[in-house]
């Protein structure tokens, strides 16, 4: 029988899960439709807080109102709360699912997207601002090519401390290569370890949100974002597919 | 934030490096430059560090630790020249709302005219983007985009005086709006007030005169023939602020500076600069000033934050030296002691960020540059060996899918809103679409309508579509994962864990982008002698179809008294345009002539 085929999304994941896999990351799953409490209130987004500017949100018309979730961060804060009930000091795990953004779509924005979430903990000075660069160096020579390299930007995030920007430098084929704005990362900040239930004295780490259709995007030379869910087999079949 | 070069400059000696040099700079060690051209650059200051930096002091001063050039004068480290405090008789502030007005200094300047600005004045304005208004409103915003203070000034004579000397001749009380309370603001727009807005109102007149941190009213609009003024520096709450300017949906530079909690302290620089700079444009003497601060505690001034150089290098992973971390604060002007590489950091008032050891971790990774962090790969350590990591719920998701893939199974993904559902949204973006899907059926129906319309062009002649989605679902139980296909299958696994399942892996190449527009499918069937080349014949079609062709199958083939009948179906589309019946037609023609020179005989 004719072989069917895998979203490139699905096909996307299996490398990504099979990088991380390597370098010790688990994968964790939670609710699309969120508390507000780990959308933002336990990441260190209180309400009223300038940064709930930082992503237009979702909200649903019950009481209390719900998100839909605007990050896959808010596995991570589960997933920290899972280890604080385990007494666990070190874990590391990514979360790959669906993300929503109350935006106005274009070719290079939905507002339903994938994220590729993920965190790693360890005790203090033993997962840090630099294994995050190791980590994503490793990841984008695996996942794009050797000629990949990143660089890091102060940015802000609430529930990270330091907090970071990570461009990749990208050569497609045939082309110049080029610096590209990927994703936000930074050093977990205490107070979101200690809302799961940890104590910042004795785990640290690191988390990151990156886009998932955006690298994607840049993999395959794919111009619009709005193709992924747009439930078309076109496509799905718009790729040489080769069994490996 | 819009910042000028020129303005920047004013707080240098040593000539600045060329715009994109400071936008590097910037870029790299503090906060996105999003735009550089010519005199101007488009700081993306985030939320963190805009109680400071949204202004040219506070850009000013990173380049300077950035740079390493020191600031030639620094507006908030400077020695406060009191002017003589007038008498409190002329001008009273009340609070009603302590806890949102967090400090109310006013001052009544008399004898001022109000007409244009000077030149340098009006082109500072208009090089960052701001109209000129007249000489005193300029002041006024010239110095919120200087030192980051909003400030406002109301024509004193539209205030009422209260006669009674005991009670001061002007009287600002600052109160929330009540019931069924109206403004019309400065730009002549009215807003009804819900009542937790906070106003400045003239007390005498019990009337308002501006929203609280937003906008001045109209009532006490300066115009050509005001004299005398009052000038408020204030400070109010970030969260009354913020949830006032979403109420009204006004949003000014006023709102958005103290929604990030601007340090009160602030409004006592802002009130000396602007009233030497009204006084420098505009003449006129200062009556009286008055300084109410319900916030003012003192803590301001003992807040400290301290960090070790082991921590510094513990978070950020480096190998920094001690001298390199007191340089990074002697350089961003952070008073520090030091004992056993233990730094104790007083942070400037105007730094409200700086509040955790880890702000300092990130002030000593930024400067000095992130550029030189290695790149460190993670240890392999025992609890999270590759052999022992978690990824049993996924793998068990995989497997489904790879059954269904075998059984040839094309995977689509859709959108997770619907017309009806158990869950709608306060704020959905499509209004057709306010619910969240209780199933992927709808979905489903759709993408297999359009895929039987495609199959064309991506399936065999005589393959149908089969789809699969696996896909959250929000019915009122609770969301959960469903897997839906477009016909039963046999045997279908249900979704549970497996660790030791190994996802199928696929190599994809290039995106081929498809077309948008109609397509148009032909068959040709011929006679072709018994020794026919079914490839080389292949080839024959394909040459003479061009370049609108699309697809090729050939769908048929049997051989009768000697002879072999072939049969292809054509596929023809454009990338730019609708193709047309005749066009195609022509296209057939050739084929056919083709292949009759080549003496297969078409039917």
């Amino acid at each position: 029988m004719l072989e069917g085929r895998l979203h490139p999304i699905t096909i996307a994941t299996r490398e990504i899960a099979e990088i991380f896999g390597q370098m010790g990351f688990g994968i964790a799953y939670g609710p699309e439709l969120e508390d507000e409490w780990y959308n933002f209130t336990a990441l260190n987004v209180p309400a009223d807080h300038p940064a709930r500017d930082m992503q237009d949100t979702f909200w649903t018309d019950e009481t209390p109102r719900r998100v839909l979730r605007t990050h896959t961060t808010s596995v991570t804060i589960r997933e920290l709360e899972k280890m604080a009930k385990a007494g666990e000091t070190e874990k590391r795990m990514i979360s790959v699912g669906k993300v929503f953004r109350n935006e106005a779509t274009d070719m290079t924005h939905e507002a339903q997207f994938y994220q590729y979430d993920g965190f790693a903990v360890g005790p203090p000075g033993a997962v840090t601002l630099a294994h995050l660069k190791g980590t994503w160096e490793r990841f984008y020579r695996e996942y794009l090519g050797p000629d990949t390299r990143i660089r890091f930007r102060p940015s802000y995030f609430p529930f990270t401390e330091p907090s970071i920007e990570v461009d990749l430098w990208f050569e497609a084929p045939g082309k110049e290569g080029r610096w590209l704005e990927m994703f936000g990362a930074g050093m977990l900040h205490p107070n979101v370890l200690r809302n799961a239930g940890l104590d910042p004295e004795k785990v640290q780490g690191f988390a990151f949100g990156p886009g998932l259709e955006r690298v994607v995007m840049i993999k395959y030379g794919i111009p619009d974002i709005r193709l992924f869910h747009s439930g078309d087999t076109r496509f799905v079949w718009g790729f040489e597919e080769k069994n490996i | 934030m819009k910042v000028s070069r020129t303005w920047l400059q004013r707080y240098f000696d040593t000539p600045l490096p060329a715009t994109e040099a400071i936008a590097e700079a910037l870029t790299f060690h503090v906060a996105e430059v999003e735009e550089a051209e010519g005199d101007l650059l488009d700081v993306k200051v985030l939320p963190d560090r805009a109680g400071y930096m949204l202004c040219h002091r506070g850009i000013a001063k990173e380049l300077s630790a950035i740079l390493n050039i020191p600031l030639k004068d620094d507006p908030l480290n400077t020695p406060f020249p009191m002017w003589d405090i007038g008498s409190p008789t002329l001008l009273q502030v009340e609070i009603e709302e302590p806890k949102k007005c967090l400090r109310y200094r006013g001052a009544l300047v008399k004898g001022v005219n109000v007409g244009p600005s000077p030149e340098w004045l009006r082109e500072a304005l208009e090089a960052v983007g701001q109209r000129s208004i007249n000489n005193i409103v300029d002041a006024t915003n010239y110095v919120m985009l200087n030192i980051g203070q909003p400030l406002h000034a109301f024509d004193a004579a539209k205030l009422m005086k209260n006669p009674s000397a005991d009670r001061g001749k002007y009287t600002i009380k600052v109160r929330n709006a009540r019931e069924g309370e109206k403004i019309t603001t400065l730009s002549g727009d009215e807003y009804a007030l819900p009542e937790s807005v906070l106003l400045i109102t003239d007390a005498n007149a019990d009337s308002a005169i501006g929203i609280a941190g937003v906008k001045g009213g109209k009532a006490a609009e300066l115009t050509e023939a005001t004299t005398d003024i009052i000038v408020e520096a204030a400070n109010f709450d970030g969260t009354a602020i913020r949830r006032a300017a979403q109420a009204l949906k006004l949003v000014t530079d006023a709102s958005l500076r103290f929604q990030n909690r601007p340090s009160p302290e602030l409004a006592g620089y802002g009130m000396r600069d602007v009233i030497s700079l009204i006084r420098e444009v505009a003449g006129g003497e200062v009556a009286g000033v008055v300084d109410t601060y319900p916030a003012r505690s003192g803590s301001e001034q003992e807040r400290k934050v301290s960090v070790s150089l082991e921590k510094i290098n513990g978070v950020l992973g480096s190998d920094f030296s001690k001298e390199e971390v007191i340089d990074v604060f002697n350089r961003l002007g952070l008073p520090y002691s030091e004992s056993n590489e233990t730094f104790e950091v007083t942070p400037p008032f105007e730094r409200t960020d700086l509040v955790i050891p880890e702000d300092l971790v990130e002030e000593v990774g930024r400067i000095l540059g992130y550029d030189r962090l290695p790149a460190t790969e993670l240890p392999c350590r025992d609890v999270v060996r590759p052999d022992m990591v978690d990824q049993a719920k996924w793998r068990g998701i995989e497997k489904v899918k790879d059954f269904l893939v075998e059984r040839g199974f094309v995977e689509i993904s859709t959108q997770s809103f619907a017309a009806k559902g158990d869950i709608t949204l306060a704020n959905p973006l499509d209004k057709a679409k306010p619910a969240l899907r209780t199933s992927l059926d709808e979905n489903m129906k759709e993408a297999l309508e359009r895929a039987k319309y495609v199959a064309p062009l991506v399936l065999a002649p005589g393959e149908k579509p089969k789809l699969f989605e696996i896909g959250t679902v929000f019915p009122k139980e609770g969301e959960r994962l469903e897997i839906k296909t477009s016909e039963p299958v046999p045997g279908l696994p249900a979704i549970e864990d497996d660790a030791s399942y190994e996802p199928k892996r696929y190599q994809l190449g290039a995106f081929k982008p498809f077309s948008l527009y109609p397509f148009i499918t032909r068959d040709i069937a011929f006679w072709a002698s018994a020794d026919v080349d079914d490839g080389f014949t292949k080839s024959i079609v394909q040459e003479n179809a061009g370049e609108l062709l699309v697809r090729l199958d050939q769908f048929d083939r049997f051989e009768k008294e000697g002879k072999v009948s072939l049969a292809y179906r054509l596929v023809f589309q454009s990338m730019e345009r609708t193709l047309t019946d005749d066009e195609v037609n022509g296209i057939m023609a050739q084929i056919t002539t083709a292949l009759t020179a080549k003496g297969y005989e078409v039917r």
